[in-house]
């Protein structure tokens, strides 16, 4: 075979492209090895989260017990409604039995609880990346920059993470002397089809 | 004969209308005579000679000086006060270089909680009785984009309800605005920043551009809007959320007197989805870019050609 001059250079520019990211990694220190983030993805910081952690540093209790890696029932304190993953993971599935003040990864990488994104993109991945270019996610005060980003764990509880349905605001009003028909919701049919007095459905009463 | 007669009663009951009417007029032009000089009583409706003077002589927004803005700026506050007894602080930040703004919403993400709707009327002075929202989050059947078949009214225990999906709507700042061609007196223009805004000022109260929208994205105030002193939001814009006057139109302006100093809207700032990214749609590095270029964006009613700089997708 016939080296071409185009698929060295290519090769050339994998070879920089994981030199450079290693040498990021070691500057930002969150995370040892692996993932290191989007190359194109603009810079961005993190609000951090750790001052609103109950426990944290979970060390000030775990220095003194055994580490276990038994799979077992969580025991108090710890009052966890844990509903993520469906059965596949379990606490130390993503906190570090040695050392618990930090997370792990999905490939075992000790992470800082602060950048706790790089856990949950350990799964989900494509989430990760548009949480990393702003197509998911939240940002803090301002459109411009400096982007500062919420994590993950701000708004999706780590341990039940589908975002739980409540009351909505109230619904606004018909306008000043006027009156919303008992049965508000425009009718399915087309116009020449419905009746003079529409029917009101029976389970209407429950959604007033 | 009879007829005679109800012509002499109709004729004699307008003569003592008209004589009324003199009556009252006399009277109302002493008072101005009284009250002008002194230049300090509230006369006509709160306001004193000298401010309803000057709102009758205010010049259009673009034609104005700095030093006539100025004016008007101080001339607002105090109406502020003596209406609200409240200090407003209206300013007129002038629109960034090299920014236009356009907005995505992520109707997957999107659970119809309403909170942008009362942050936007909070944010933006919007009447508490007039029952203006600025923003109509509509609750839609799955698999149909009917908005003939939308509620706007739902409102059940917990939303979002199974089988539904939730489109806000409002202004879409259309780059090709039907309302701002169809304004008679230019009371409504799009500004270099993208934000189409309306001047209080010089809007006549037809209502045009308002049959004009397609989105019916813009409000009559048929009452002077009330808010209650403690809950009016002191920072305001000429251009937006400074209070407004009976009988004009108003409309979403991606908060102006926020983004224009780098904030977020205030429907961004309060959705707990994170389902609304505003951006500057020239700064090709920006989140509205990316999701622009990488995922599923459509535009509402884009077929009549209006080009709104905003954006709804799905992922």
């Amino acid at each position: 075979m016939i080296a071409c001059p185009r698929e060295a250079r290519v090769l050339l520019a994998l070879l920089i492209a994981v030199a450079s990211a290693s040498a990021q990694e070691a500057t930002e220190g969150s995370i040892t090895e692996g993932f290191s983030g989007y190359a194109a993805a603009p810079e961005f910081s993190v609000v951090p989260r750790k001052d609103e952690l109950v426990f944290y540093p979970c060390s000030q209790c775990h220095e003194f017990l055994e580490p276990d890696p038994t799979v077992r029932e969580l025991m108090a304190p710890h009052e966890i409604e844990f509903d993520h993953g469906a059965g596949r993971i379990w606490c130390l599935s993503c906190h570090m039995l040695e050392n618990r003040d930090q997370l792990k990864s999905a490939l075992g990488e000790a992470v800082d609880f602060d950048a706790a994104h790089q856990v949950c993109g350990s799964c989900h991945g494509n989430r990760h990346k548009d949480w990393y270019f702003g197509a998911h996610g939240k940002r803090q005060s301002s459109w411009n920059e400096p982007r500062v980003i919420y994590n993950c764990t701000h708004c999706h509880d780590a341990h039940s993470p589908a975002i739980k349905p409540r009351k909505p605001m109230p619904a606004p009003k018909a306008r000043a002397g006027l009156s919303l028909p008992e049965w508000h919701r425009h009718e399915k049919k087309p116009v020449w089809e419905r009746d003079e007095k529409p029917q009101k459905p029976e389970d209407s009463d429950e959604e007033k | 004969m009879k007829k005679n007669d109800s012509g002499a009663n109709g004729a004699s009951g307008h003569d003592t209308a008209r004589r009324n009417f003199f009556r009252k007029l006399g009277r109302a032009a002493m008072a101005v005579g009284v009250t002008a000089p002194s230049m300090a009583a509230p006369a006509w409706a709160g306001a004193t000679f000298l401010e309803a003077f000057g709102d009758f002589f205010q010049q259009h927004y673009k034609k104005m000086s700095r030093e006539e803005i100025e004016q008007v700026l101080e001339r607002i506050e105090r109406k502020a006060r003596e209406r609200h007894g409240v200090d407003i602080n209206c300013e007129n930040t002038p629109p960034k270089k090299n920014a236009v703004f356009g907005y995505a919403l992520n109707i997957s993400k999107c659970q119809g909680y309403r909170d942008c709707v009362h942050a936007c009327v909070e944010e933006n002075n919007l009447g508490r009785d007039s029952q203006v929202e600025y923003i109509r989050v509509l609750e839609m059947d799955q698999g149909s984009t009917n908005l003939e078949e939308s509620d706007h009214y739902y409102d059940p225990e917990t939303v979002p309800t199974d089988g539904k999906y939730y489109m806000p709507v409002q202004c879409m700042q259309c780059d090709n605005p039907p309302c701002v061609k169809a304004c008679p007196v230019e009371a409504t223009w799009m500004e270099p920043d993208g934000i189409v805004v309306v001047d209080y000022d010089w809007c006549i109260g037809c209502r045009y551009c308002m049959s004009a929208c397609p989105y019916s994205a813009r409000h009559f105030n048929w009452t002077e809007p009330e808010i209650p002193a403690e809950k009016i939001n002191p920072d305001t814009h000429y251009l937006g959320n400074r209070p407004r006057p009976k009988g004009v139109v108003e409309k979403c302006h991606f908060c102006i007197q926020r983004t224009r100093k780098d904030k977020q809207p205030a429907c961004m700032e309060a959705c707990p989805t994170g389902a609304r990214i505003f951006g500057n749609l020239l700064d090709p590095d920006s989140e509205i870019r990316y999701i622009l270029a990488n995922k599923n964006v459509f535009r509402l009613k884009e077929e009549l050609g209006t080009e709104p700089k905003f954006w709804y997708f799905t992922d």
